[in-house]
């Protein structure tokens, strides 16, 4: 499957899904224009690794700094995914990156892992 | 934004729901379990908007933070701006306003860099100063000098020159650069100033000699029309815009040679104006530096104010040529030209 490489604009992030080492990375600040279309292809491509992943590894790198509220939704969907999988029989890994001094973004990690059932979560510091 | 009591009856419900789910009352399995599934996804939902409105509340206070930062940064850098106004326009009277403006409009790179361009080059100094300003208190000499200078500018930013130095009570000035009308109209702007600076000098002197100074002041004024180089002189962290070459020394010897009043220009301004200014021949010099003498001549005055008898009387039909100068005529020559008017005029009378 063709993995998916996006640069960073001012409005939204890196997103880096290397799906032949089982690599998944979003990195930067999230507030595109239509989120929607930003997220789709990225969530649709997800969706068709999980299926071929069946109880592969797979590691998910989230490094945001800011998002908006429909960015946070499509990552909830993202997160839920990669949890559906785990249910399946998957080794997930997901890492939250956060700003030490961002105690809203840890919170936000915080909740986000306690949704989870299924995949491991783990919180680090971002590395400046 | 405390969301605590926000969401109390949503809470209560979650607890409801729990209760009766935690104590039965199901008399399907089937019914059971698809309300833990509407409770399950109810809390997930209910979750999802205290996320949601916490991420809000926190983005809508970055970006006021952001928006105060940007508001103080504009109250900065306006303050900033009318700082370098201020101290712009206190630098821009160390310059010509030609050269200011074409720094501040971009046009001129302040680095060392010179060109050649053809100038006119006008130098004025006054006849005897010390031995006229001698008996001057220092504080009324400063007075007076001030005031000759800032005349003399003013006159000079009228014709458009761009004013090189004072060196004293020496002016030095030059047309052409930075900005040109062509090396004729520079020419003749800068010939038509010098006159319009010893017509201004007049009117000053009656005024002075009320303040004390006996003799009036009286300006030599040199011009000469050539190829300088022009630029920025100096070094990366003193720089001097000017400009050097034979041309500046010639411009400079004529006002040496210049008689009290006087404005002595050399052949190639002369050529440039003697269409619209009066001028006499006043031989040839020898100046200093240079290896052959240079023709000079004395300007008058504009040819407008001296009215048509001054003016050249040029000619140029089919079979007749003519361009006469009377003024710059010397007496043999005269008589020379008298002659042959006279058999012009016995020829076309046969004719």
């Amino acid at each position: 499957m063709e993995n998916i490489r996006i640069k960073a604009t001012n409005r939204s992030p890196a997103v880096s899904f290397d799906f032949a080492r089982h690599h998944l990375r979003i990195k930067g600040e999230s507030y595109p224009e239509d989120v929607l279309a930003f997220y789709g292809p990225i969530l649709a491509s997800l969706d068709a690794y999980l299926v071929s992943l069946r109880s592969g590894r797979c590691r998910c790198d989230l490094a945001l700094v800011y998002f908006n509220s429909g960015s946070a939704k499509a990552l909830m969907l993202l997160l839920e995914k990669l949890d559906e999988a785990a249910a399946r029989g998957a080794a997930i890994e997901i890492y939250w990156y956060y700003d030490e001094k961002d105690d809203t973004m840890k919170e936000l990690g915080e909740e986000f892992g306690e949704d989870l059932r299924h995949a491991a979560f783990h919180m680090e510091v971002m590395q400046r | 934004m405390a969301t605590a009591g926000l969401f109390d009856k949503e809470e209560e419900i979650i607890a409801a729901a729990e209760s009766r789910l935690a104590n039965g009352g199901f008399r399907i399995a089937e019914e059971r379990r698809a309300y833990a599934d509407l409770l399950d996804a109810y809390q997930r939902l209910f979750r999802t908007t205290r996320r949601l409105m916490r991420l809000s509340d926190r983005n809508e206070r970055e970006l006021n933070a952001l928006a105060e930062q940007q508001r103080e940064a504009a109250e900065q850098i306006a303050r900033k701006n009318r700082e370098l106004e201020t101290l712009s326009k206190k630098l821009a009277k160390y310059l010509s306003p030609q050269v200011y403006q074409s720094i501040f409009a971009g046009q001129r790179e302040v680095k060392l860099a010179s060109t050649r361009k053809k100038l006119t080059v006008f130098f004025s100094d006054i006849a005897d100063f010390t031995e006229a300003t001698e008996k001057m208190e220092p504080e009324d000499l400063t007075q007076l000098l001030n005031q000759y200078l800032a005349e003399m500018s003013r006159v000079a930013l009228e014709y458009g020159a761009t004013i090189d130095k004072y060196i004293g009570d020496a002016i030095m000035i030059f047309f052409g650069d930075p900005e040109t009308r062509g090396t004729r109209e520079d020419a003749a702007a800068c010939v038509k100033m010098a006159i319009a600076m010893q017509r201004r000098l007049g009117e000053l002197a009656a005024m002075w000699r009320h303040s004390g100074i006996e003799a009036p002041l009286r300006c030599r004024i040199g011009i000469h029309t050539g190829y300088c180089t022009v630029g920025n002189f100096g070094s990366d962290d003193r720089m001097d815009y000017t400009i050097i070459g034979t041309t500046v020394n010639l411009a400079a010897r004529l006002q040496e040679q210049a008689p009290p009043g006087g404005i002595l220009l050399s052949y190639e301004t002369y050529a440039q104006v003697k269409d619209e200014v009066c001028c006499e021949a006043a031989g040839t010099s020898n100046i200093r530096g240079l290896p052959y003498p240079v023709s000079v001549y004395r300007a008058v005055d504009l040819y407008r104010h001296l009215g048509t008898e001054t003016r050249t009387l040029t000619a140029d039909l089919t079979h007749l040529s003519l361009s006469m100068d009377p003024h710059a005529m010397s007496a043999d020559e005269r008589h020379q030209a008298f002659d042959l008017l006279n058999e012009a005029l016995q020829r076309l009378a046969r004719a």
